[in-house]
């Protein structure tokens, strides 16, 4: 993507994506997304060639069963368009689990997005806040080895370098551990993951009826290697 | 998505974006504003049901009046219903997510035969009785429509009310009839059913009696009441351009069969194939005004945001201002950059000058119906497609640079001989030497020709109807016929399992006596039929057996000419005099002109309907 913007024909949208949104599968946002587009009516710019695309790229793409409040998504006109109408027509022709937040000339590159922070909520038998504060310190261990199915087959790997930060709280009835996660593009960690690892390793969510547990993840930020926001 | 229930199993099913709901265009009201709630369920995937232009029309009508809420029912795939029984969830709805039992209507779209299962399988799931004469004065109103109800007597025990025809008036004269009955306080069950079947359009079941002879043929149906009519009429539309049509479409996350803008043309068929039931039950044809059409184009487009228009009807072709149409269309869609196909397109000069002028024009690759190998079995069942015209157009077809044809057939109609059979494989060797004739610089590379054959199925309503089936043998052999003939490895073939024919057969052309196999091949876990995974040819057998079905009856022993036909208590308007006609000219070799060359007279005139052919 052209980052350069002195076209001011790129615009960056910052997105939340939430409640059922989050089973919808990244693949199937890109197309929701282009028939959201033009029915505001913007001025696409169309790839040159036999088969012309629509220019929309988007950063850290979620997984299926994660909601966020911060997805980001670069988009290229044809003509210039004023970024709050372009935020505007846009959110008119959403619905209210999928909005734009922000929009604006980019300055950052996506690969500068480095880390994520993530809230994930779980509610298991015995939860309380000592049994929070115990997954965060599983995660936060000298080696945090997890199990990943991957081509060829099984293979157990360490993910304690892609995890910059947990805290832990307890409310009542969710355990929540705030973690940020690398994001970045050669490195990056699903949140699901974490999951599993306090699946294997504290226990959580082992009651099979799915009613009785629960857990939910969201996207908060996104932040530079710095830990500053990403913009 | 509003059901808390469903959300915690979302994590554990594929594809839950089946079950999320929240899309664009959905209509939400309040369930207080309204006086009837219906709930308008499809009998298949979600991905099918979506896709389906009947269900969005129909979804549109209803949600017009503020008296009524229409949602959306899908069903749930295999692993979705075991979650659903395991942790005591209903079925609900998509808009509100609130369980069947919540709505005042419970409406099916039965779409094809072996959607049946299904259908019984999503009342049980949402825990409403699947027979009508257990259900109580506080379950919803089950309603079945579509196009297998004009022979809707195996399912007949299971609706409380059937819409013959085409919906979008009648099943508001329901609703109204309903609302009133309620506000005026008269409303019981009983009585609004009877009050029902004096809509024209609306079928009892439950309103009439069933006698039968000695040989198990039927000897009568007789109303139980007066008032209750002998015959039950379909009801049509007789205005398409006042009509209303879809502004909006509900948008879905996920990707379906269809996802794309669907234009429908016109309704009904000039030509009377003889073995094609459409082309009989929407009888007569109603064309839309090229205005209409673009103007509604237009209208979906902005709201949807869809880059693809497909114009649907029987046999695209036919409609008389096509050029006009597709002009108008391309003025604004080229630019738009929104692609039209049409799928049912006849390859011939006009559509050859089509191709030519615009690459957004998809002809959804080249497709050929002559459903028969000789030129004297297509006599038989008029399909007025000759040898000439399918050189002809495949010919266009090369010439245009597609090398891969599509040709479909049916197997085991009347008089079909093995001489027939062997005529499919000649017809697919002659296309492949129109390639060969062409100049090897304008030949595109690599020809290939793929024959596809269905089992035919007498169906009701058509002149046809009174036929025998095919054995399975029968069948099976003439595939394994056609096989040893086909020789050329340029040649692919593929045929249809002839049991699952058997089984349509037999669902399409049974009578009430059907009801207790169907019932109890959904309590041993019949459902989605229609998809090969779970069609189970040995249990549908075997529920038949125990329940003194026998698939014979309604399969290879054909029905006599002055035999009552389960059928005989719908009025589709074409008449059975015009039907036999029809047979005996299909005996004589005799082709039929379509309704736009000469009106053959078939009775449909008289239901109305706005057309230019009708006498
Ligand atoms: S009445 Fe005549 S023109 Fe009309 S549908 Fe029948 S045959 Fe065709």
């Amino acid at each position: 993507m052209v980052q350069v913007n002195s076209d001011r024909l790129t615009v960056r949208l910052k997105f939340r994506k939430t409640g059922s949104l989050q089973y919808v599968s990244h693949l199937d946002l890109v197309r929701t997304m282009h028939k959201i587009i033009i029915r505001a009516k913007l001025p696409l710019y169309y790839s040159e060639g036999f088969n012309p695309k629509p220019k929309m790229v988007f950063a850290a793409p979620l997984s299926i069963g994660t909601e966020s409040l911060a997805e980001f998504m670069d988009l290229r006109l044809s003509e210039y368009v004023d970024p709050t109408l372009v935020m505007e027509r846009l959110n008119s022709n959403m619905t209210s689990e999928m909005q734009i937040t922000e929009a604006y000339y980019p300055t950052a590159k996506f690969t500068d997005l480095k880390w994520m922070t993530y809230s994930i909520s779980i509610k298991t038998a015995g939860a309380c806040l000592e049994y929070a504060h115990k997954c965060r310190d599983i995660l936060l261990s000298d080696s945090v080895e997890v199990t990943k199915n991957t081509k060829s087959g099984e293979k157990s790997v360490d993910i304690r370098s892609l995890i910059k930060s947990v805290a832990s709280d307890f409310d009542g009835e969710y355990m929540t551990l705030r973690a940020v996660l690398s994001a970045d593009q050669s490195a990056f960690l699903n949140p699901e993951l974490i999951i599993k690892v306090l699946r294997e390793k504290a226990g959580i969510l082992a009651d099979p009826d799915l009613t009785r547990e629960y857990y939910s993840i969201m996207r908060i930020s996104a932040h530079n290697g710095d830990m500053t926001e990403f913009r | 998505m509003q059901n808390k229930n469903i959300s915690s199993v979302l994590k554990s099913v594929q594809k839950p974006g089946r079950y999320i709901g929240g899309e664009y265009n959905s209509v939400i009201k309040s369930k207080e504003a309204v006086k009837c709630r219906f709930a308008f369920c499809f009998p298949d995937t979600y991905e099918i049901g979506m896709s389906n232009l009947g269900v969005r029309i129909l979804y549109d009508v209803i949600n017009r009046d503020p008296d009524v809420w229409c949602e959306r029912v899908y069903a749930p795939w295999t692993d979705m219903k075991e979650k659903m029984e395991q942790y005591d969830i209903p079925l609900a709805a998509v808009e509100s997510g609130d369980p069947l039992t919540d709505f005042d209507m419970v409406a099916f779209s039965l779409q094809y035969e072996l959607c049946y299962t299904t259908a019984l399988a999503m009342l049980k799931m949402a825990g409403i009785p699947i027979y009508s004469r257990d259900r109580t004065e506080d379950t919803p109103i089950v309603i079945g429509g579509g196009p297998c109800v004009y022979n809707a007597e195996p399912v007949a025990d299971f609706f409380d009310l059937i819409n013959v025809g085409e919906g979008e008036e009648v099943l508001l004269e329901i609703c109204h009839l309903y609302n009133e009955m309620r506000d005026n306080g008269t409303y019981k069950r009983a009585a609004f059913l009877r009050e029902a079947s004096h809509i024209e359009g609306v079928y009892i079941p439950s309103l009439y009696e069933v006698s039968y002879n000695d040989d198990g043929t039927i000897r009568e149906y007789k109303p139980l009441y007066e008032d209750v009519p002998k015959k039950v009429r379909k009801r049509i539309v007789s205005d398409l351009d006042k009509a209303p049509y879809p502004e909006k479409l509900v948008m879905p996350y996920i990707e379906t069969v269809h996802d794309r803008i669907v234009l429908e043309v016109y309704r009904g068929c000039i030509r009377g194939c003889r073995f094609c039931q459409a082309g009989m039950v929407y009888r007569p044809i109603r064309e839309k005004s090229p205005e209409t059409l673009c103007k509604q184009a237009k209208c979906l487009f902005d709201n949807s945001g869809y880059d693809e228009i497909s114009l649907i009807s029987l046999s695209i072709s036919d409609y008389s201002e096509l050029p006009r149409l597709t002009d108008d269309l391309l003025s604004w869609t080229d630019p738009a950059r929104v692609s039209l196909s049409l799928p049912s397109l006849r390859i011939d000069s006009f559509s050859e000058e089509l191709m030519q002028k615009v690459s957004s024009v998809r002809t959804g690759g080249i497709t050929f119906a002559p459903e028969a190998g000789t030129q004297r079995l297509r006599d038989v069942i008029n399909k007025n497609v000759s040898e000439e015209d399918l050189m002809r157009s495949v010919g266009i077809a090369f010439r245009g640079g597609k090398s891969n044809v599509k040709l479909y057939f049916m197997n085991g109609l009347p008089t079909e001989t093995m001489e027939d059979i062997e005529g499919i494989s000649q017809l697919a060797s002659k296309v492949i030497s129109e390639y060969f004739k062409l100049p090897k610089p304008q030949r595109p590379r690599g020809i290939g020709v793929t024959i596809s054959v269905a089992c035919f199925v007498p169906k009701p309503f058509t002149p046809f109807q009174w036929e025998k089936q095919d054995s399975l043998e029968s069948l099976e052999e003439k595939q394994k016929h056609l096989k040893e003939v086909i020789t050329d490895r340029r040649i692919k073939y593929n045929y249809h399992d002839s049991r699952v024919s058997r089984i349509e057969a037999v669902l399409a052309r049974g009578d009430r006596r059907l009801a207790p196999a169907i019932a109890l091949a959904v309590e041993e876990g019949a459902m989605l039929d229609a998809w090969d995974e779970f069609f189970d040819y040995d249990r549908w057998v075997s529920v038949m057996e125990r329940c003194g079905v026998d698939p014979d009856f309604y399969t290879t022993r054909g029905f006599g000419l002055d035999e009552v036909l389960p059928w005989d208590i719908i009025d589709i308007g074409v008449t059975k005099a015009f039907l036999l006609r029809e047979r005996e000219r299909a005996y004589e070799g005799k082709t039929t002109p379509s309704c736009a060359e000469k009106c053959s007279g078939c009775g449909a005139n008289k239901l109305g309907g706005k057309n230019r052919w009708c006498k």
